[in-house]
């Protein structure tokens, strides 16, 4: 089979040439080795290693920024960047989380703020033999433009959208690959996150079904430290608080991400909390995504990025739970 | 957008993270570091908001001189020429134990160093001291006296290993976060016991095998009493007590005098209670005590401290992973601060101020003569001697008494007593309202530095973003003022150059560097260049040798409750907000969480007042009456109160008691009466 197949010297290359058109993301290591999406050249290349551990859409939707600025009597809003982004280094899962936050600041309120970066950004997956600790990453298939599968070593390239694919034909070499490692990884990738679906799926019908009872909440929250970590790694967490700040001229506001883990959360004026009671925060937590979303979306929106998993300090990440919930009362 | 690996300046877990900052020099997220030891990609809600205070507009962002009353922007120059002149002049009128230096366990090592070096080597007092006076001042004297050192004998790592964990006194999972995670996760994982004797129903409290709810202030029967039950019932260490261990006999004296059935009734709890504790605690392979501020903030805390030390030691606790006697230290760098001698004793690495030699080899290494060997004043007796008149003049770095110290009305009269008061801060405090001169600092953020964190961990600390306006990072402030007032051994080029020095004259630092830390701190002693840092004191000898046993009775709080104040009144910190508040309550988040002066109330208590959960209530002392709001919780005993130190239009610092325990002048933060009254 020809495909296109880059050396990481190549694709550091093609980068470094996309740079004239985008604004170019990749995963790089800081200077203590954490990876995080930055620019080229802002560390060394770390393609490899799997997930990255920051909030994958924080690219798009960043801690805090401004969405607003006031001054004279008139209100501007920020500026759209001059070139669009090119991210490298989604996993097939975070480009699910992204495809519905997609979906999520569409709806009903276009939220320009975040489609200021994110019309027209191309997303790069990476997959293949890559994972932490050389586990496979599963094979994206068409959920983003461009693909890169790692055979551990080099990367196949594939394109799904036409971004993409003129992107790819900018490249122009190809390669022949061995049919049978595409094929051998694609295979092995359609084993990977079925148990932990699974797992989610039997989940969210006892949290429909409503067969959870509240002392399990009590001594899942009774573990929880209200860190916010879990809501602050995941993908999918799009909420923010808002606040105004003077600067010499005006009034700028700022939004920053916000967390239902928090009491004040949802606390009204009058002092009244719906959500008030640990407990029930963190039922909510479980609860949105497997419960309440699958009856406002149609379908669950965890996607298995393992970040909230990774980040609790106290291990009780959403596959952690479900596993007890599921454990105790499936 | 630019990131900078930092260290957290909130608790002294000493967590490190990248700060974001855009192309507008302004700090606009926090990405944990998931390399980093202690923080292993995580971090705290604190941490998490770590940056959203420094570009407050609050900012203190030029220095202030008071004419005729009113506060005037003035330039550097003239600030720091009406310091140094004002200092002198308050010294030449008074002799130089008038004025008095104050540290801060914010700042960093480096500054810290320069504080205690300006104190002694420019103006020849040993009247520098810091906040470590109110949290572990206790703890520095009463582990020094029986383990040889006063710092945290093992590493947040081991929290993960021991088999049974006796928490006394912290709140780790609001105070030290990622500490009291790895306690909740030994103990749900691993299945380690745990053991939480606190009045209050902490969250550790709800995963405790044993919950012992005893009377506040009654540490010593109840610690005294564990070991009589362990010495009744052979489960005592012996070789342990007769290789590395001395004064064992004293000690049996002294605790058979506290058998459970009497200590029970002091404490206000069962006996079956103590045998239980100290059967659980004997019985681990690995036991490790971990406490805090609910042990040292007593007019007995040197005691308490040395019954933590004394049961550790008989059970053969100490040198190993897992065990140990931990004291959790609470501020960023209020280790650091310790370790760099802003304390009137000692000069850094705990080298005692009245010993000649010591001064010797300083005055040498400084290029000074007659180094001060009298030691007068600490944070606590200044102010009073400022109330009393004979302290006149008072230079604050980074720190807020009004705020912190206890009887704020008594600590206002100081004040307003003092003829000349200089305030160096980020923000303005109920402090710097006082003050003659205010000089504007710099946060963490805009500079560099060395915070050093409870597991004794010497880290970076780097800057991410210019100075605010004329704002300038402290160490720079304190150089021009050596400088002003004649001194020409404070110049530097940078930090770096300032931590040779230190590794220079202190040998627990011997062998640290800005290169060697550059990624990844080393754990003190670390005496010189090749050494690897210690995790663990005290392996296979004690630092003084052999662990002194050194026992201590019963002595009651000083003020309980009667029948005009019934409640005990105890005082901290809450999760969400830091010391006085004027970081966090400049933090979108960490403000709306808990945006009122609060007190926790038992539901019982509340029911027979009639308070309603939220509502307003007043809590007085025979000091004075603030009105906070009731968060009516089962967390609060009947009959005692708990009020956060963070709000300054509800300072529970108004209430307390401004009463010292007799040795490390620590004062009485635990326990005072108090009576209540529905606001209507
Ligand atoms: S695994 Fe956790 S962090 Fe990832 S999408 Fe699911 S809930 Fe969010
Ligand atoms: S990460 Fe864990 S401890 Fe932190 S808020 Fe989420 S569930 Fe709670
Ligand atoms: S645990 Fe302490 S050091 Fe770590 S992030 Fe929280 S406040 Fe900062």
């Amino acid at each position: 089979m020809k495909v296109l197949v880059l050396t990481e010297q190549k694709l550091m290359e093609f980068l470094a040439s996309a740079r004239t058109a985008y604004d170019v993301r990749v995963p790089v290591s800081l200077h203590d080795g954490t990876r995080v999406i930055g620019r080229l050249g802002e560390g060394p290349l770390a393609i490899k290693g799997g997930a990255i551990n920051q909030k994958i859409t924080s690219i798009f939707f960043p801690h805090m920024e401004t969405v607003l600025k006031c001054s004279n009597g008139g209100f501007e809003s920020p500026e759209p960047a001059p070139k669009p982004m090119l991210v490298v280094g989604f996993t097939k899962q975070d480009a699910d989380c992204l495809e519905f936050i997609d979906r999520f600041y569409n709806d009903k309120f276009r939220d320009d703020v975040y489609f200021n970066k994110r019309d027209n950004a191309v997303i790069v997956c990476v997959s293949g033999r890559c994972g932490a600790n050389g586990k496979l990453l599963k094979v994206s298939g068409d959920n983003c433009d461009m693909e890169l599968i790692c055979d551990g070593q080099d990367y196949i390239v594939r394109a799904y959208t036409d971004v993409g694919k003129s992107l790819i034909e900018d490249i122009g070499s190809t390669e022949i690959v061995p049919e049978e490692t595409l094929e051998q990884i694609e295979k092995e990738s359609d084993q990977l996150c079925v148990e932990g679906l699974d797992l989610l799926n039997a989940a969210s019908k006892l949290l429909l079904e409503d067969k959870v009872p509240d002392e399990f909440w009590q001594s899942i929250s009774d573990r929880c430290i209200a860190c916010t970590s879990c809501n602050l790694a995941c993908p999918t967490c799009t909420c923010f608080d808002v606040f105004d700040r003077t600067n010499g001229c005006g009034i700028d506001r700022w939004r920053i991400w916000d967390s239902c883990q928090l009491d004040g959360f949802m606390r009204e004026a009058s002092g009244h909390n719906p959500m008030g009671q640990e407990l029930i925060r963190t039922r909510r937590r479980i609860h949105h995504k497997l419960a309440a979303d699958v009856t406002r979306w149609g379908h669950i929106t965890c996607y298995q990025c393992g970040r909230c998993d990774n980040v609790c300090p106290t291990g009780i990440g959403i596959m952690s739970v479900c596993k007890e919930m599921v454990e105790k009362y499936g | 957008m630019k990131r900078t690996l930092t260290t957290c300046p909130y608790c002294g877990t000493g967590c490190m993270f990248y700060l974001l900052v855009d192309d507008k020099d302004t700090l606009v997220g926090i990405e944990p570091s998931s390399e980093h030891v202690t923080a292993k990609g995580q971090l705290c809600v604190k941490g998490w908001n770590a940056h959203h205070f420094v570009n407050h507009p609050d900012r203190l962002t030029t220095p202030l001189i008071r004419k005729n009353g009113i506060l005037e922007e003035v330039g550097w120059d003239e600030a720091l020429d009406l310091v140094v002149s004002k200092l002198k002049q308050a010294q030449s009128a008074g002799g130089k134990d008038s004025a008095m230096f104050v540290s801060s366990a914010k700042t960093t090592n480096e500054e810290n160093y320069l504080m205690m070096k300006l104190a002694r080597a420019v103006f020849k007092t040993n009247n520098i001291d810091h906040c470590a006076r109110l949290c572990h001042s206790s703890t520095v004297i009463g582990l020094m006296e029986t383990l040889g050192s006063g710092a945290m004998t093992n590493s947040i790592d081991c929290m993960e290993k021991a088999d049974c964990i006796f928490v006394t006194g912290p709140n780790t999972t609001e105070q030290h976060p990622l500490i009291g995670t790895r306690i909740i996760e030994n103990v749900t994982k691993n299945g380690a016991k745990l053991i939480v004797a606190d009045n209050r129903k902490i969250r550790l409290a709800r995963l405790a095998d044993i919950h012992v709810r005893w009377k506040n202030g009654t540490d010593v029967p109840f610690l005294n009493s564990i070991m009589n039950v362990i010495i009744a019932e052979g489960l005592e260490d012996n070789e342990f007590i007769s290789k590395r261990t001395e004064n064992y006999e004293e000690l049996k004296i002294v605790v058979a005098d506290y058998p459970p059935e009497k200590a029970a009734e002091i404490c206000g709890i069962t006996a079956q209670e103590i045998v239980d504790v100290a059967r659980m605690f004997a019985a681990a392979k690995r036991a490790m005590i971990v406490y805090s501020m609910g042990i040292t903030q007593h007019t007995h805390g040197v005691d308490n401290v040395k019954c933590c030390a004394n049961l550790a030691m008989l059970t053969g606790n100490v040198g190993s992973p897992g065990t140990g006697v931990n004291p959790l230290r609470g501020q960023n760098n209020v280790q650091g601060a310790c370790d760099m001698g802003a304390l009137p004793n000692v000069f850094s690495g705990y080298q005692k101020v009245t010993d000649p030699d010591v001064r010797k080899k300083f005055e040498k290494a400084w290029r000074v003569r007659n180094l001060p060997g009298e030691i007068v004043h600490t944070v606590t007796t200044a102010i009073n001697a400022a109330a009393e008149g004979s302290l006149k003049a008072m230079y604050i770095m980074g720190e807020n008494p009004m705020m912190s110290d206890p009887d704020q009305n008594h600590v206002r009269e100081a004040l307003e007593k003092l003829d000349f008061l200089v305030v160096q801060d980020i923000f303005p405090t109920i402090t710097s309202d006082y003050a003659d001169v205010i000089l504007p600092a710099t946060t963490y953020a805009e500079k560099d530095g060395t915070f050093t964190s409870t597991e004794r961990r010497v880290q970076r600390v780097s800057k991410a973003i210019e100075p605010i306006n004329q704002s300038r990072p402290d160490w720079q402030i304190l150089c021009d003022i050596a400088a002003l007032a004649g001194y020409e051994g404070m110049k530097y080029d940078s930090v770096s150059d300032i931590m040779d020095e230190i590794a220079s004259v202190t040998p627990i630092y011997g062998g640290i560097s800005y290169e060697r830390i550059d990624m990844i701190g080393l754990q003190w002693p670390c005496p010189d260049r090749n050494h690897p840092g210690t995790k663990i004191l005290h392996v296979d000898k004690f630092s003084r040798g052999l662990g002194k046993f050194s026992p201590a009775r019963y002595r009651p709080s000083v003020e309980m409750p009667d029948e005009e104040y019934p409640f005990v009144l105890s005082t901290g910190r809450s999760y969400f907000h830091f010391h006085s508040g004027t970081m966090t309550r400049r933090s979108q988040l960490l403000d709306r969480e808990q945006r009122f002066p609060y007190v926790e109330i038992s539901p019982q208590d509340a029911a027979e007042h009639a308070i309603a959960p939220g509502s307003w209530m007043y809590v007085a002392t025979r000091r004075g009456e603030v009105k906070v709001k009731a968060n009516v919780t089962d967390v609060a005993k009947k009959g005692v109160l708990f009020m956060p130190f963070h709000y300054k239009e509800g300072p529970a610092n108004l209430l307390t008691i401004n009463a010292l325990d007799p040795v490390a002048n620590i004062p009485e933060y635990k326990v005072c009466a108090a009576k209540i009254r529905k606001a209507q």
